[in-house]
């Protein structure tokens, strides 16, 4: 019996019975953890935006390199996860906005108005849309206004109201949708890419109120 | 000065190390494979909804956009919009078209995994007219050497495609709502077509 508590005392611990697997077991959680953290960063990385190089402009965001042949690898991760065809560099420019001109999220129960100015393009449009890019179902069929077909004041300026109740003059409704975002598109602009545009020359979106 | 570590935090500073250099390989091989391996990437889409469109090949118009019936995603509603998916192993391609000069129409030119390597409006179209050829490097290559000595020189934009595979969308503006059929019936107008390549 003595010989067999002995060996029982010394082998008694896992630790001690593990050690000789040690340095495996390490290596497994390296592994393992590695690749967790690696994935992680890409998701969190992929859902910051596409990539570098963007331009700003108040609450507005355009990732103009999405639509030419140097677009940089996150961003045709993105492009290729949300399954979009980007618009080409020489089409126009497309700009997103998640909050409102102050950075507060755009919510579905404020109502806002968007207001002048616009920088020059052939053709410019505003539209609501879902985060993931869907358009919002809605009881007027109405998803956004050109250049050519918005109401505008006797001095040429324009006023867009957003809201989940009609509205006089321009109106876009979230319908019964909780988040939304404002996509604004230039078609045909001469807007320079390759230095940070003028907020100032970009329609600002004023919260009016919330439900 | 002695900066005072424990030496069980030492003994772990290799596999922290090693943690950190494999999480960084896995991030960059994982974004840079997204492309590859995602499964509905626009290139994907737009195959599925050519194949159950009746002509399996050419330009195929885009249902108008509405709420749940988006081909993609991100796209405008003011546009009409149709696309030739192609894949050059079968031929190159010609797309052309004449402009009015007064409406704008967008060609945008992807190849597979996200990239556009060419994109134009019809402000660019030459003396009113859009004629572009698609092709891989050799089908180029092939319609150059064709060309030379004989006739005038091609009016055409040749344009070499990185991937055999590939889309290119056609967006049609429409300034009002009611526009749209106007808009729709520009894109008819356009062909989208497979040719030969010369003999010789």
């Amino acid at each position: 019996m003595a010989p067999l508590t002995a060996s029982y005392v010394s082998g008694g611990s896992a630790s001690l019975d593990l050690k000789p697997y040690a340095n495996y077991l390490r290596a497994g959680s390296v592994m393992i953890a590695g690749l967790i953290i690696g994935l992680l960063v890409t998701v969190l990385s992929l859902n910051a935006g596409y990539g570098f190089n963007s331009l700003r402009a108040g609450p507005w965001t355009a990732w103009p390199h999405t639509g030419a042949a140097d677009i940089d690898p996150y961003a045709r991760a993105v492009v290729a996860r949300s399954g979009e065809a980007p618009l080409g560099r020489d089409q126009g420019l497309a700009f997103i906005a998640r909050t409102d001109s102050n950075g507060a999220p755009l919510n579905a129960d404020c109502e806002y108005r968007i207001v002048d100015p616009l920088p020059s393009a052939r053709y410019w449009t505003i539209a609501l849309a879902s985060p993931d890019g869907r358009l919002l179902a809605n009881s007027a069929e109405r998803y956004g206004y050109s250049s050519v077909d918005v109401l505008r004041k006797e001095d040429g300026d324009f006023e867009i109201d957003v809201a989940r109740e009609a509205r006089p003059g321009n109106w876009l409704s979230p319908g019964e949708a909780r988040d939304f975002v404002v996509m604004l598109r230039f078609y045909d602009t001469s807007l320079d890419i390759d230095s940070s545009p003028d907020p100032n020359s970009f329609p600002k979106i004023v919260k009016l109120g919330c439900a | 000065m002695r900066l005072n570590i424990p030496d069980r935090y030492l003994d772990l500073a290799p596999w922290v190390i090693a943690t950190l250099f494999i999480a960084g390989i896995v991030h960059v091989v994982s974004v840079l494979l997204m492309p590859s391996v995602a499964p509905r990437d626009a290139l994907a889409r737009l195959t599925t909804y050519v194949k159950s469109a009746a002509p399996a090949e050419g330009l195929v118009l885009l249902p108008q956009m509405a709420p749940g019936a988006e081909m993609l995603p991100f796209e405008d509603p003011a546009l009409a919009e149709a696309v030739c998916v192609y894949d050059l192993a079968k031929g190159p391609l010609r797309v052309k078209t004449s402009v009015d000069g007064e409406d704008y129409l967008g060609l945008s030119f992807h190849a597979s995994a996200g990239r556009i390597y060419h994109s134009m409006t019809d402000r660019s179209a030459i003396k009113g007219k859009i004629d572009i050829v698609v092709g891989d490097a050799r089908q180029i290559d092939a319609l150059a050497s064709a060309d030379e000595g004989d006739a005038p020189p091609p009016q055409e934009v040749r344009l070499t495609a990185p991937t055999k595979r590939g889309f290119v969308l056609i967006r049609s503006f429409a300034k009002r709502p009611s526009d749209q059929e106007r808009a729709r019936n520009r894109l008819s107008a356009i062909t989208c077509q497979r040719f030969d390549l010369p003999q010789g």
